[in-house]
């Protein structure tokens, strides 16, 4: 029974980490889409990421938290490792978490909207959300480089090395440019102003070359690390089907961008980003993560039996509750009609 | 300030931030909820303004607990990795059904705020209903795995690794029920009194009389009527703890030595160096009636237990007195408040110049509540099974982490605080 635990868990990791990727790393995107947009389309990309964003935001972060619950009580070895080796960068990502939460919520409810303070919101609502989508993305590439560690006493060695690097770096411009990649995928049909619309469509493709190019060096970059990233990423098949995929996805993307199918755009993208975080994900299948004294798989991990079949209860229980609320939250804001 | 301190502080200062907000996201869409529907039934345009002027106020705290909560969920492994080690597989469960709720709060309260015209009225109202269902539900389940950690079961040790586990049995463990309840009615009370504290202020200022009198008048209610509760839910809470954790109450009641017919002490300062009581006024055998329903019951004292295991007592002791004494004064404000509704029928402007006065005090008390139960677990991260020390992280600089939330939190709450004077300045 313990194997099944384990792996319907490993599905709603997979699905927790898609969805708030898919989902979340969209809203961080959008902060980061502030920074970049011409002056002229400021105020109506605004107010499309503000009727885009406002009723989701905080379900989207959800994702967030099941996935460290489902971790600390499923999986304490690999939650353990994670929090000791890697308490910078979460710290950094927090405090970013915490600044972008207030700043959106603070700007749309603040009951005097003056230019002054509505610039500062702006302005930390962006710097935010390109701060936690680099740290998130340091976090991801340390959790498979092999350098987590969480026994020894030497602060460089348990404190810095695990995540210090250029590899992690590069991965975290990645995930940047990925989640402005979703944002602007996302927001160009939600848009009715024809000037941003136009701006998305000519923003798209440049960020689709970013991805690749920066994919590429990440990819580069990985031959510098000890668990050699890009040599297991070729010889997965899984990873490799996952990489093929999203390849051929771009060829849907500028399809329907050129067709105007805005719809099928978003479900493009999502699944695209969904397909290449699944491929890193699994690059190292059964492990959840790498360490220093080698790999810790999910069923090496996990949590004695009686704790699993708890998490698996309340997890399948709650998706009867989570899921409908959901769909019925997305369908009434994000339908083609709302 | 040494790493074990300043972990000590991060979490303190954590918790102690993100339980206002936690309070107030819990019980404010009540609140709400009363309004919008006294405007669906009444189609009074005042309770629409008051809905939408509450419903900006708990979007805003709703924010910003929700980003301190997801703090709290990691810095409980970051700061004591040991104890989520340990403890995650056998503690976790709570935690778990807390997501779920927290979940359906989040999606909830994003139909609710942005629903207004786009659905049926009735089911808009039932999202804002439902955030405050689930918000309470996910306060009780967190609660009740802090209460495992005061009455720890559910788990055998063997050779130092941690075996038969049962996950419901740890939930539901012999302090959830009290520590939840307790901790509920506090934050329904706190909450209504600080609502009905600015609109009392309102009153005053003689702005807008029709919205703030109704809205004194549901926030007065749910206060006041907590407020009555509380003192009977703090006793049954303190009786529990007795049974629970003697060395938490003897610390709690600055009581040094075990006897019969103890007394209860009114005020003063423990002294832990000479085993004390300084200054205090004893009212002999009231601490064994309370603590036991028994003027002869013998109530333990701190000296029966080993020194280093004793919490700082001067602090247990301090914060206790004071949600005592928040708990009192509220309960004697509630009769006067129910007084004035029944005989009266109107509320003179003194009562509503102490209701602004008082309106901190509901935080103050769960505050020191929070303190009394915490710190009195000391030096204990889980009750007579594992020490703060033992769980620390080996990472160092905590310090560091200390200063960066607590820049970070002041920060926050300074602009909350900011946000909301223009709430009330503007809807006021």
């Amino acid at each position: 029974m313990v194997d099944l635990y384990v792996n319907i868990l490993i599905f709603f990791i997979s699905a927790s980490a898609i969805l708030y990727v898919a989902l979340g790393g969209a809203d961080f995107g959008a902060g980061i889409l502030e920074w970049i947009v011409p002056k002229e389309l400021k105020e109506a990309q605004q107010n499309v990421i503000n009727k885009a964003m406002g009723p989701v935001w905080e379900a989207n972060h959800m994702w967030l938290i099941i996935l460290v619950v489902i971790l600390f009580m499923g999986f304490p070895k690999a939650f353990h490792v994670i929090v000791v080796s890697l308490h910078f960068p979460l710290v950094a990502l927090l405090v970013g978490i915490v600044l972008r939460g207030c700043a959106f919520t603070f700007r749309h409810y603040d009951a005097v909207k003056d230019e002054t303070s509505q610039k500062a919101y702006s302005f930390f609502f962006s710097l935010s959300s390109v701060w936690s989508s680099i740290w998130l993305g340091v976090i991801a590439a340390s959790l498979t480089r092999g350098l987590l560690h969480a026994k020894g006493q030497d602060p460089y060695e348990i404190y810095l090395e695990p995540w210090f690097g250029l590899f992690p770096f590069l991965m975290g411009l990645f995930t940047l440019t990925i989640f402005t990649f979703l944002a602007c995928s996302y927001l160009i049909g939600e848009t009715r102003d024809e000037r941003l619309k136009s701006y998305y469509q000519k923003l798209v493709p440049i960020l689709n070359i970013g991805v690749v190019l920066l994919g590429g060096l990440v990819f580069l970059s990985s031959y510098l690390e000890p668990t050699q990233f890009m040599n297991s990423f070729f010889t997965s098949p899984f990873s490799l089907a996952c990489l093929f995929l999203a390849s051929v996805l771009f060829y849907f993307i500028w399809f329907y961008f050129k067709y105007f199918s805005f719809w099928m755009v978003r479900v493009v993208a999502a699944a695209q980003v969904s397909l290449i975080l699944m491929g890193w994900f699994f690059v190292h299948w059964p492990n959840l993560i790498e360490t220093k004294e080698g790999g810790l798989s999910f069923y090496e991990a996990a949590a004695p039996e009686p704790t699993l079949k708890q998490l698996v209860l309340a997890l399948v229980i709650g998706s009867f509750f989570i899921f409908p609320s959901l769909f019925y939250l997305l369908n009434i804001f994000k339908s083609k009609q709302a | 300030m040494d790493d074990l301190l300043a972990a000590r502080l991060s979490m303190g200062f954590s918790l102690g931030f993100h339980i206002i907000f936690a309070a107030i996201g819990m019980t404010m869409p009540f609140l709400m909820s009363v309004a919008h529907y006294k405007y669906l039934k009444t189609k009074d345009e005042a309770y629409l303004k008051l809905t939408k002027m509450w419903m900006k106020g708990v979007a805003i705290l709703f924010a910003v607990g929700a980003v301190s909560g997801t703090v709290l969920s990691f810095e409980l492994g970051l700061l004591w990795p040991e104890f989520m080690k340990w403890a995650g597989p056998i503690i976790g469960m709570p935690f778990s059904w807390e997501g779920t709720a927290f979940f359906i709060e989040a999606v909830a309260l994003g139909l609710f705020l942005y629903g207004w015209n786009r659905m049926n009225p009735w089911i808009h109202w039932m999202t804002g209903l439902i955030v405050g269902i689930s918000g309470f539900a996910s306060g009780i389940f967190v609660v009740a795995a802090n209460a495992w950690m005061n009455a720890p079961q559910g788990f055998k040790v063997e050779q130092g690794q941690v075996v038969g586990i049962e996950p419901l049995t740890a939930m539901f463990n012999p302090a959830w029920f009290h520590q939840s309840l307790h901790m509920q009615v506090a934050a329904l009370q706190a909450v209504g009194l600080a609502v009905a504290g600015v609109h009392a202020y309102l009153l005053l200022k003689k702005r807008n009389k029709s919205i703030h009198q109704k809205a004194f008048l549901i926030a007065m209610t749910m206060a006041a009527s907590c407020s009555l509760i509380q003192p009977l839910v703090g006793h049954f809470s303190a009786q529990r703890v007795a049974v629970l954790q003697p060395v938490k109450l003897a610390a709690m009641e600055g009581h040094f030595e075990t006897s019969s017919q103890a007394p209860l002490y009114i005020g003063g300062f423990p002294d832990e160096e000479k085993g004390e009581m300084v200054g205090a006024i004893p009212i002999p055998g009231l601490l064994s009636f309370l603590a036991f329903n028994d003027f002869e019951a013998e109530v333990k004292g701190l000296n029966d237990f080993p020194k280093e295991n004793w919490p700082p007592v001067m602090v247990v002791h301090i914060s206790f007195q004071i949600m005592v004494a928040i708990g009192t004064l509220l309960s004697l404000w509630a009769l006067i408040y129910f007084f004035l509704l029944i005989f009266r029928k109107k509320y003179p402007p003194w009562f509503l110049k102490i209701t602004v006065i008082f309106s901190p005090l509901g935080f103050i008390a769960i505050e020191s509540g929070w303190i009394t139960t915490e710190v009195g677990r000391q030096p204990w991260i889980i009750y007579e099974w594992m020490k703060a020390e033992e769980a620390l992280t080996s990472v160092p600089g905590m310090t560091y982490h200390f200063y960066i939330f607590l820049v970070l939190y002041l920060f926050l709450a300074f602009m909350t605080a900011w946000l909301l004077k223009r709430l009330v300045t503007y809807y006021g």
